[in-house]
């Protein structure tokens, strides 16, 4: 075959995918940054160009702001205890005890369930009435403790971040538990000779190894709490008074509540903006692989 | 270009004009869609087998979701909405109407009503009637309607010899006594706090400064948000909360749980509309029932019989098809013998005129007889004009309930009335009479 028939044959085994692709993933894209410049309120054709109208007016929105500023209290300290729980359970994992085997069995239960289901079974959970955590805190001699946790500004947020961590943390245990599997056992041995054992073996050798899927994590992880949306929706609506509200149960409430479609893509397309820029962030971040410059 | 091929396009262009205007016909189908909530659908249904078998060549086909409005909204984008549609309580009727997306009624409502003497307009309760309304004109349709007020166990007050509370006084002494007895006194529906709103705040801002003072906050005059009669009646809801009266927990409640711990005698009374009773039908203990009661009133100016009101309106979509059909099939379901056979079914008072008029069930009794005897009835109209304004209210209310002030609530509200008011894009109503 020559050069330009191979072109053309690559071309057309690619052709039928990126005509999909492109119709079905970047027309409606867009088609929705198109949408983020009207006012639009969803029942009928009728839109007005406003130019980057629904833009500025975001940035003087109190409750986006908040939203925003959740996403990102989600996301640090969300993501700091999903990754030590994954990591520190990742350790747990690797013997061949019943421990470890009990762990695998049960770890990714909360990923194969429902996400309806989590919500509500953390919803009964802080129920401050007859909730587990309720019953338990009171049998513990902490009855003073006890608080309205998921109905009140102040514990709402937290609240719904344990769930989600409770949710995520599987996923992530298993994927670095497959990291640490993967890791050469010469390292290892040679670690344990050299005397570096224990907490110290863990910082100094198995972490920088990790490397490539810390990265994975933690774009992963990035992109799940900027997009969480039925979590929270389920077990808060988003309340009490704002404060579990994410930028996509604002985009909700903005488009089906308020009908305002327009201004509700608009929080769609900054979403975007910031979830491509954080994922950028990271991968520049961990552009370096350190075993790389060991080698 | 030959003149042939010209002709040629030109005939073409007239065989597919000639396709397109067949499509057009019109149609005897009428395509209904419908809320499928408490009520289902069931009802239009029958109704719709019923027409049908009394119009031959009339086809009547009812689709319902509980989520029916995210159906509705792109096919009216799209312009091929159904003929009528009770889109539910998720739908902008406004937004709708503004948009030129309903058809206007009013001719119709000249028309004669189905089988009764009088126009079909006249067939309908005034009042429920101008709450479809947009400046004067008629583009919704009332069929059933509900009375908000507060509910409690008669059952469970026997049992420890409580009286229904008639005024704020009563409310507060017997809260004390529920309280002291190891049940919550009140409970609501934290999650969505416009029960709350309109089940006693609202009420209590027009018992105690009148229909002014409600009316001022809906048609969003400067300052009636932060009014010395709305700081009083946010001062009663503080002053529940700090009495303990309200049930731990509720304010993260959903509309269900909170009636659900209502029935189970978790907490014995609870503000909402007279739906509550087929809502909660099917989860209901054994030996629990319901009684209405007007919400407890303040002092003040205002009129104590006067009671809130909402209803859930139908609509026919201008771009729907056989408008003739559609008016004439939603005359037959508003015909006063459907109309009663709803009350019954439904257990919910309907918008005709005497359709009350039947056995009725008994947790209608009482709403039924609040809205005879009222002088007053006025309907909550701001939050279908300004919903952006009210997610504010609502939030307002929800930080109120977990240990905010009334001041603070009411800097809110009024700066939230502030932005609308100020807003030229948001298009401005005013609650009529």
């Amino acid at each position: 075959m020559t050069q330009k028939g191979r072109g053309w044959f690559i071309a057309a085994f690619m052709a039928p995918a990126t005509l999909i692709y492109g119709l079905l993933v970047v027309y409606p894209l867009l088609q929705s940054f198109a949408f983020s410049l009207f006012r639009w309120r969803g029942v009928s054709r009728k839109r007005t160009f406003l130019g980057l109208g629904n833009f500025t007016r975001l940035a003087g929105d109190d409750a986006f702001m908040k939203a925003l500023h959740n996403n990102l209290v989600l996301l640090v300290v969300g993501g700091v205890a999903t990754i030590a729980l994954s990591v520190a359970l990742a350790h747990g994992l690797q013997g061949n005890g019943r421990v470890a085997r009990t762990l695998r069995g049960i770890i990714l239960f909360p990923q194969i369930i429902s996400l309806v289901v989590v919500a509500v079974l953390w919803m009964f959970l802080f129920n401050p009435d007859f909730g587990l955590l309720t019953s338990g805190m009171n049998a513990i001699g902490l009855g003073g403790w006890v608080h309205n946790w998921i109905g009140h500004q102040t514990t709402a947020l937290g609240s719904v971040g344990v769930a989600f961590v409770w949710y995520a943390v599987g996923f992530y245990t298993m994927l670095f538990a497959a990291g640490i599997r993967a890791l050469p056992a010469e390292v290892q041995e040679a670690a344990e000779l050299d005397g570096a054992a224990g907490l110290r073996r863990f910082w100094n050798v198995t972490w920088p190894m990790l490397w490539s899927v810390k990265r994975v994590a933690i774009v992963h992880f990035t992109i799940a709490v900027m997009n969480v949306f039925a979590l929270v929706f389920l077990m808060t609506r988003g309340g009490p008074d704002r404060a579990t509200e994410t930028l996509l149960t604002y985009l909700y409430e903005s488009a089906f509540t308020h009908s305002e479609f327009g201004y509700a893509t608009a929080i769609a397309v900054v979403n975007f903006i910031v979830v491509m820029a954080l994922a950028g962030g990271i991968m520049f971040w961990f552009r370096r692989n350190p075993e790389g410059a060991r080698a | 270009m030959t003149k042939l091929s010209l002709l040629g396009i030109l005939a073409l262009g007239l065989v597919l004009a000639g396709c397109s205007g067949s499509s057009e016909k019109p149609t005897s189908d009428v395509e209904v869609m419908a809320f499928k909530g408490g009520y289902d659908i069931d009802f239009y249904q029958k109704a719709a087998t019923e027409y049908v078998a009394n119009h031959p060549g009339v086809k009547v086909t009812v689709d319902g979701d509980p989520r029916v409005w995210d159906k509705i909204r792109p096919r009216l984008v799209a312009g091929s909405p159904p003929s009528l549609m009770l889109p539910g309580w998720g739908f902008d009727q406004w937004a709708a109407a503004e948009e030129g997306q309903l058809t206007l009624l009013d001719t119709a409502l000249a028309t004669p009503a189905y089988g009764g003497k009088g126009t079909w307009g006249d067939t309908f309760e005034p009042k429920l009637l101008k709450l479809g309304q947009l400046d004067g004109k008629q583009y919704v349709l009332p069929f059933y309607f509900n009375v908000w007020g507060m509910w409690y166990d008669p059952g469970l007050f026997a049992k420890h010899g409580w009286t229904a509370p008639k005024t704020y006084d009563d409310l507060l002494a017997l809260s004390a006594k529920i309280k002291a007895a190891g049940i919550a006194p009140i409970t609501f529906q934290g999650k969505y706090p416009y029960y709350m709103l309109e089940g006693m705040l609202l009420p209590w801002v027009q018992d105690i400064g009148g229909m002014k003072a409600l009316n001022d906050a809906q048609n969003l005059e400067p300052g009636a948000w932060k009014s010395p009669t709305m700081l009083k009646a946010v001062g009663m809801i503080v002053e529940l909360r700090d009495k303990g009266y309200f049930e731990t927990g509720a304010p993260g409640l959903s509309h269900t749980e909170s009636q659900t711990d209502f029935l189970n005698g978790k907490a014995a009374m609870i503000p909402c509309g007279t739906w509550l009773d087929t809502e909660m039908k099917k989860t209901m203990p054994a030996g629990a029932q319901l009684q209405y009661m007007v919400t407890p009133a303040p002092a003040g100016s205002g009129d104590p019989t006067a009671v809130p009101i909402d209803i859930e309106p139908w609509m026919i979509p201008t771009d729907g098809k056989n408008h003739d059909g559609a008016i004439d099939f939603f005359k037959y379901m508003t015909s006063l013998d459907k109309a009663k056979q709803f009350v019954i079914e439904k257990s919910t008072l309907t918008a005709i005129k005497g359709s009350e008029k039947v056995n009725l069930p008994h947790s209608l009794e009482a709403p039924l007889a609040a809205f005879n005897g009222s002088k007053t009835q006025w309907s909550y109209e701001l939050r279908y004009w300004y919903a952006v304004m009210e997610t504010e209210i609502e939030n307002a209310l929800t930080q109120l309930v977990n240990g905010g002030t009334a001041a603070q609530f009411c800097d809110r509200c009024e700066a939230a009335a502030d932005k609308i008011r100020k807003d030229n894009s948001v298009k401005k109503h005013k609650v009529s009479g």
